[in-house]
């Protein structure tokens, strides 16, 4: 098969009208919710619940309902945040850095990966209010004059957190909002129940359609993107220092922000996809989130799974170059100490298996990806654990080693958090449009004059 | 247009106010120039306005407010806390007094000062007058305060009916406990009590006795100094066996005795035997240990042999026949059976060791010291005593005093005969005089089932316990710190016991049960009765001997103050040596095969007395490091021959009796050979103890061992059940490659010899301290700035310190599931690193508590500041800002946070720590954390503010001598020192700038203001 690199391939399949698009992408918000929408919303509602019981009874008791211990001070709440915030990444990078960089492909996936975005850091946003011991206390956190005339910790990791994660929400909102009022108005104009029009009308802001309006929103939106794309690289990073700025060994690396942002790409490209591959099935969008998109997102999967694998060898390198024995012991500890299993599922997970992506069948084949795609967010969530927990446990006085056991309630709330992810998520694909009308339609053949009359290909 | 111009030239219409205004009144238009009425802005007049101001009317109203609401409102009721209304002489509010006292743990009776606040006793100190304890006590002592308030005490007397105990009234109680003993006829009634040190209390039983004689008083310890009495008696023809004068030994020889870690004397002892471990003289001891398991004695030592409590006497003798050939010695023993070589040889000991052991012996003749376990047989003892004689190391014998004995303990076949009594029914009454014999008695006795045929079983105790679930009575008395006593240990001293607090529950004075039932008249009690009869016997019979100036009253109340009274009573002295023992030295290998078993007192349960205490019970064993249970330690060799590992339980018959017990792999454990700590596995003992370990005792007998403390020969199997133990540091392979010597390669433990001190003082550091430069500006700390140092030559690993900051701090117990977490909230923790073999390791110790770093690695990263560094360099914890986030735990190198990840006072043994009474033990000074707070050591802020405001107060600056810590008031051997390093005054000074000094983890430049004073082992050049 020869492919002719300098003709872009279509971004929509099979020549869609216009009426078309919007009648496909419409399409699960005018329709009742089916049989397959309850279970998906049974299920995820009862992880969610588990839990949220949990986690109440957390609050109740305290937080050693946890296996969190001396020395591992963190443990799964934290290996969670830091997931969650990875995932959120995929979300940013796509609408963001790929639209500055006139990737018209994005278009399909955008929405859907910003709606992932605001989902993942929602749920991550959860983990360091509830793994605090007092959480009735967190808004201690927020800098806010007070008559005690206390102030928060400027140079602690955390605070600095606690402002890369609120403004990277609400970048990420106000992104996706703007990029849904276009949407809003179509779904108001098409729409004939009352309570609908009234609830469209409010969120559309009096979208007319107009040229200026386009005008406006497409300046607004540019912008929004220019802003949003530090964020993709900023987060992860000030993330990244609430390891690299301690002292602790395995912790304490300067090369922990890059290596975060790759795997926070990685992490949310893996989970795109995973959600995506159902939901073009489900909806009937092959057309519009064609094989060439997922063929794409596993090709930056490859890209940064490598990234990972370097950051992975680079770690050893500099232990061992340092020559400083504490360091070098941490990371032996890691690779062949007690957590061993954590470690190499790291490494099989996001460095072997998606070396499996080099191959263009099996980056195309669905159920191949979704094999190795489940298998990186394994792996990258292990590999949290291994840098947070791992570390921890065995650090400078071997009197204080010790072992992090996770409990029921670790693993529950874990559960919970991805029954809170995928809630949203279901909820999501009923309550609004999954791909960007407006914007697919922009890109779909035929939609732009060129000078061929939008033959441009075969 | 013009209209316009019109307009503005005359504007109109003329509005008007007034008639006034409207005619131009002049008065009106002056006054209308004025913007306000005359006087209006004048200052006011205060003489004409009301006297009631503002201010005054608002707080009238407020206040008639509050009557108005308090005066309708049930106010009485409410309150829970009680004004002084009547202020109580002695007390000021927020001011602690002290009260000298003696405490009854166990029978060394040592003298402590008694902490009170606001009338609740709540830390135990030793007593700085008191000769022996010198301001010193041990752990059980300092956690004995927590008996006091022990929820599960008894609070009244209970009578049996059916099968179960229930509530009665004194009264009652007393009048059938005193039918039973006045128509006993022709039976005997049995008291049985612990060893017997108070002469009152003896006098009570004297007068018991008189008033009901067929009564016989059987005193018990389960472990006691009865086989080194009989040695002495046998030896010196007297069993008062003299103090050690350890301070001046220069080579101390252990065999298997555990003389710094247990027994009565430990706190004299350990006290002596540090003092010549002195860096400031540059004095040091040799202490050579041959132990079976590795015991706190053992751990310390310079030199360390394994070897199993049945070789002993072959060792003695062995060395005996070394130095005949040498001449070293030349008295008659025949001991040519005995070879060190050979015992070298079959039992795997350095010869190296035996050279340098047998070598310092005969250099160091008269400076040398052998010390026999007191649970080896009689022949090592006389052994032991004829090389120390024959050596001239009798001069270490201390002859200015010796022991005295109130009353003997009963030997094990006074027991046998009361027992075989007891089952012919020739008993009526027992009494179980605040012991408990059906845990502590030798299995073989029997002893409960011989119970059942008493009519009348009484049980004087402060907690149920075995002997109380099979008595008709149980009666609650007395805690030590609500009692009367006295005491009298040795020569030159008598000791006072007095109450610091009013009884608690409806309990009585265990002397005062027995004379209300001489007495005969159960309405006679009065709370006083004891107290008075105390009184009459220190004026009557002792403060006569005392021959003191004063008049009794005052002498009285002068004795209660000091806690003790120095009397004129000398010690009988040392008899010559009777060389007829030698007979009893047989010139015959002792052969024994199979695997012998040691039952130990228990580091911190001792005897198991001590079993409902949490904070001992959660106190990690200062060798293994267990909390929460007893386990057989074995060696790693004989581990492998059973192919058992930790928590493997074993099952253990010896003369057929059987106990199923955990495994416990301790390096440095002799092979062929199982150490149990006895103490544990309590039944009706309260809840804390409840379910803590296994009894060891049911395989304690009085007959059928080498002594009642070892036996040999006994069959092991292995069960297939585990048991958790859970060990409080964890436990690693430190003999793998990448961990082997951890401590030492990463700076945490640094050490040296003494010879290599001696010849080049400086040999730790090189001449200067070597400081990296930091991107910060460095803060200046001009004033008192508090540092602390440590000094591992003195410390032991003894634990001492750590129930002191337990006590002080208002430590929970977090029970054993949260230990296993890795959840203890001890602020101060001994550290333990092993190094060498597993089968004989090296032991390194280390206090390990917040090291209140200059360049905190925990301040920078708390992102709500909730942990700080105030201007006198301490790093503080703000409790109400700790939102709980643990990042500052995560960034401390030394792991000495604390996080509570409960209410533990709540979580463990259902909310125990959270009953009323349970309140009157915590220190008022440090706040009670609840759940979600981090915390660590403070450096007893609290006592520094005390002491500033006492220093404010007075006029003066503080000095860093005017505060101490509760680890370091604890720390028998002084090895703890607290200061000001910014004053080169002060004797902290020169333990904070010692050459020996280092900081741990020193590369990682935090700056800790805890200073460790490197350990010297003393061992001979060839070995550094």
């Amino acid at each position: 098969m020869s492919v002719d690199y300098t003709i872009e391939p279509p971004v929509v399949h099979g020549r869609l009208s216009i009426a078309q698009i919007e009648e496909m992408v419409v399409k699960p918000l005018d329709t009742k919710p089916d049989k397959k929408f309850y279970i998906a919303i049974t299920i995820s509602g009862t992880f969610l619940m588990i839990g949220a019981v949990l986690l109440l009874i957390t609050f109740y008791y305290g937080i050693g309902m946890w296996g969190n211990n001396q020395p591992v001070g963190w443990a799964f709440g934290i290996v969670n945040f830091v997931f969650w915030i990875g995932i959120g990444h995929a979300g940013t990078l796509i609408s963001a850095i790929l639209f500055l960089l006139r990737q018209k492909w994005r278009t399909g996936i955008a929405r859907f990966a910003e709606a992932m975005t605001i989902f993942a850091v929602m749920c991550a946003g959860i983990f360091p209010i509830i793994h605090t011991g007092r959480p009735w206390l967190a808004g201690y956190l927020m800098p806010y004059p007070n008559q005690h005339g206390i102030w928060v910790n400027f140079t602690s990791p955390l605070v600095w957190d606690v402002f890369a994660v609120s403004t990277y929400l609400t970048v990420s909102l106000i992104f996706w909002y703007t990029g849904l009022i276009p949407d809003f108005a179509t779904l108001r104009d098409r729409t004939t129940s009352k309570v609908k029009k009234t609830i469209y009308s409010i969120f559309s802001l009096g979208w007319r359609h107009s040229h200026r309006h386009w005008q406006h929103y497409e300046k607004t939106y540019t912008l929004l993107a220019g802003f949003a794309t530090p964020l993709v690289l900023s987060v992860h990073t000030i993330v990244s220092f609430d390891f690299a700025v301690s002292i602790l060994p395995g912790w304490h690396t300067t090369i922990l922000p890059p290596y975060f942002v790759a795997g926070a790409i990685f992490s949310g490209f893996a989970m795109v996809v995973t959600v995506l591959v159902f939901v073009r099935k489900i909806f009937d969008l092959q057309q519009i989130i064609t094989l060439d998109h997922l063929d794409k997102m596993n090709k930056v999967i490859l890209a940064t799974s490598m990234m990972v694998g370097l950051a992975y060898g680079t770690e050893f390198f500099i232990a061992w170059y340092s020559g400083v024995a504490v360091e070098q012991f941490a990371f032996l500890n890691r690779a062949f100490g007690p957590y061993t299993w954590a470690y190499w599922i790291m490494v099989t997970c996001n460095v072997l298996f998606p070396q499996l992506f080099w191959f263009k069948k099996i980056r195309r084949s669905i159920p191949m990806m979704m094999v190795i795609v489940i298998l990186v967010n394994i792996g990258m969530w292990f590999e949290r654990f291994v840098i947070i927990v791992v570390s921890l446990h065995r650090d400078f006085l071997p009197s204080s080693w010790g072992m992090f056991i996770p409990t029921l309630y670790d693993v529950g709330i874990l559960i919970g958090s991805f029954g809170l992810f995928f809630t949203l998520v279901i909820l999501f694909t009923k309550a609004l449009p999954v791909i960007s009308i407006s914007e697919i339609k922009a890109v779909s053949d035929g939609a732009q004059p060129s000078y061929h009359g939008g033959e441009n290909h075969e | 247009m013009s209209d316009h111009k019109n307009d503005i030239q005359n504007p109109a219409p003329n509005y008007w106010r007034s008639f006034e205004e409207l005619y131009s009144d002049q008065k009106f238009l002056a006054e209308k120039n004025n913007e306000f009425k005359e006087g209006a802005s004048d200052a006011p007049n205060t003489d004409k306005m009301s006297p009631i101001s503002r201010r005054k009317f608002l707080a009238l109203l407020g206040a008639s407010a509050a009557v108005a609401g308090t005066a309708c409102s049930d106010y009485q009721d409410k309150g829970e806390i009680v004004p002084y209304n009547n202020k109580p002489e002695e007390i000021t509010i927020g001011k602690a007094n002290y009260y000298a006292s003696t405490c009854t743990g166990c029978s060394s009776a040592c003298g402590i000062l008694i902490k009170t606040r606001e009338g609740r006793p709540i830390k135990i100190d030793g007593n700085p007058d008191h000769p022996v304890s010198k301001g010193k006590i041990c752990s059980q002592g300092q956690a004995s305060i927590m008996g006091l308030y022990d929820p599960d005490r008894l609070k009244s007397p209970k009578r049996k009916i059916g099968n179960g105990l229930d509530d009665a009234d004194w009264q009652e109680v007393d009048k059938e406990i005193v039918l039973a003993l006045s128509t006993i006829g022709s039976r005997e009634i049995a008291i049985i009590t612990k060893e017997i040190v108070s002469p009152t209390q003896n006098e009570v039983l004297k007068d018991f006795i008189k008033e009901y004689p067929a009564t016989k008083v059987y005193s018990f310890e389960q472990f006691n100094e009865s086989i080194r009495k009989n040695a002495w008696q046998k030896c010196y023809g007297s069993s008062d066996f003299p103090f050690i004068k350890w301070n001046e030994a220069e080579v101390v020889v252990s065999l298997d005795a555990d003389f710094l870690g247990t027994g009565s004397h430990r706190v004299e002892n350990t006290r002596l035997f540090t003092e010549r471990k002195n860096i400031m003289n540059k004095k040091f001891n040799r202490l050579y240990s041959i132990e079976s398991n590795l015991s706190l004695t053992g751990m310390n030592s310079d030199y360390r042999l394994m070897l199993r409590p049945d070789v002993q006497y072959s060792f003695v003798m062995a060395v005996i026949n070394e130095l005949q050939k040498k001449n070293v010695i030349t008295n008659s023993v025949n001991a040519s059976a005995f070879s060190l070589s050979k015992l070298a040889g079959d039992f795997g000991l350095s010869e190296k060791i035996l050279n340098h052991l047998v070598n310092d012996l005969s250099k160091k003749k008269g400076k040398a010291i052998i010390y026999a376990g007191d649970h080896l047989p009689e022949n090592v003892h006389i052994a032991v005593n004829l090389l120390n004689e024959e050596l001239g190391n009798s001069e270490l014998y201390d002859t200015e005093h010796s022991t005295v004995n109130v009353r003997n303990l009963s030997s094990l076949n006074e027991f046998k005969n009361l027992i075989d009594k007891m089952k012919a029914g020739n008993v009526g009454v027992v009494i179980h005089f605040d012991t408990n014999p059906v845990y502590n008695l030798p299995a073989d006795f029997n002893y409960a089932e011989a119970l059942q045929n008493v009519d009348e079983v009484v049980t004087l105790t402060e907690v149920e316990n075995e002997s109380s679930g099979l008595s008709n009575h149980v009666l609650p008395i007395h805690n030590n710190f609500e009692a009367w006593g006295d005491s009298k240990t040795r020569t030159g001293f008598y000791a006072l016991q007095q109450p610091v607090i009013a009884p608690l529950y409806s309990t009585r004075q265990k002397e005062s049960i027995l004379l209300t039932w001489i007495n005969g008249d159960t309405t006679s009690y009065k709370e006083t009765i004891f107290h008075e009869y105390l009184m009459a016997n220190w004026e009557n019979s002792i403060y006569p001997t005392l021959n003191s100036k004063l008049a009794f009253n005052p002498f009285w109340y002068g004795a209660l103050h000091d806690g003790v009274v120095r009397s004129n009573d000398i010690s009988n002295g040392i008899e010559d040596f009777n060389y007829s023992v030698i007979m009893e030295l047989k010139n015959a290998q002792v052969k024994s095969d199979g695997i012998t078993i040691q039952i130990k007192e228990s580091y911190s349960l001792r005897d198991g007395r001590f079993a409902n205490n949490g904070w001992l019970q959660e106190s990690p064993h200062p060798v293994s490091k267990v909390t929460w249970d007893n386990y057989a330690a074995i060696s790693t060799t004989t581990a492998k021959q059973l192919s058992v590992k930790n928590d493997d339980v074993i099952e253990i018959t010896v003369n057929n009796r059987t106990l199923e017990i955990p495994v416990f792999v301790q390096p440095g454990h002799v092979d062929n050979s199982i150490t149990i700590e006895t103490g544990y596995g309590r039944t009706n003992s309260g809840s804390v103890a409840e379910g803590a370990g296994f009894n060891a005792n049911t395989i304690f007998f009085s007959t059928g061992g080498l002594t009642p403390w070892v036996y040999e020969g006994a069959a092991i199997k292995k069960l297939s059940r585990t048991y958790n133990l859970v060990v409080a540091q964890t436990i690693y392979d430190f003999t793998e490659k990448d961990k082997k010597d951890l401590p030492q390669k990463r700076g945490i433990i640094r050490e040296g010899t003494v010879e290599q001190y001696l010849n080049n003082p400086h040999f730790l550091n090189g001449k200067e301290h070597k400081v990296l430069e930091s991107v910060n500006p460095p803060v200046p700390y001009d004033g008192v700035k508090w540092g602390m140092s440590i000094d591992l030559n003195k410390c032991l690993g003894c634990s001492e310190c750590f129930i002191a900051c337990n006590v002080e701090n208002n430590i929970p117990v977090v029970g054993k599931e949260e230990v296993d977490k890795g959840r203890e909230m001890h602020w101060l923790r001994i550290d333990r690193y092993y190094s060498g073999s597993a089968e004989d390791p090296k032991v390194s110790l280390q206090p390990m508590l917040c090291q209140h770093c200059d360049q905190a690695p925990c301040e920078v990263v708390c992102p709500v500041v909730a942990t700080t560094h105030s201007p006198d360099g301490l790093n503080q914890m703000i409790y109400n800002r700790c939102v709980g986030t643990r990042y500052c735990s995560n960034n401390c190198p030394y792991k000495v946070r604390r996080f509570n990840f409960f209410n533990f006072r709540d979580s463990f043994n259902d909310g125990y720590q959270e009953s009323p009474v349970f309140a009157l033990l915590h220190n008022p000074e440090v706040t009670v954390r609840s759940r979600g707070v981090m915390e660590k050591c403070t450096f007893c802020v609290q006592r520094i503010a005390e002491a500033r405001s006492d220093a404010t107060r007075e006029g003066r600056t503080i000095k860093g001598s005017d505060v101490t810590t509760a680890c370091q008031d604890a720390c028998v051997t002084n090895a703890i020192n607290f200061g000001d390093i910014n004053d080169a005054n002060e004797e902290f000074y020169k333990y904070r700038n010692h050459e020996l000094g280092y900081y741990v983890l020193e590369e990682l430049n935090v700056i800790p203001n805890v200073t460790y004073l490197a350990k010297l082992r003393n061992t001979h050049s060839e070995e550094a």
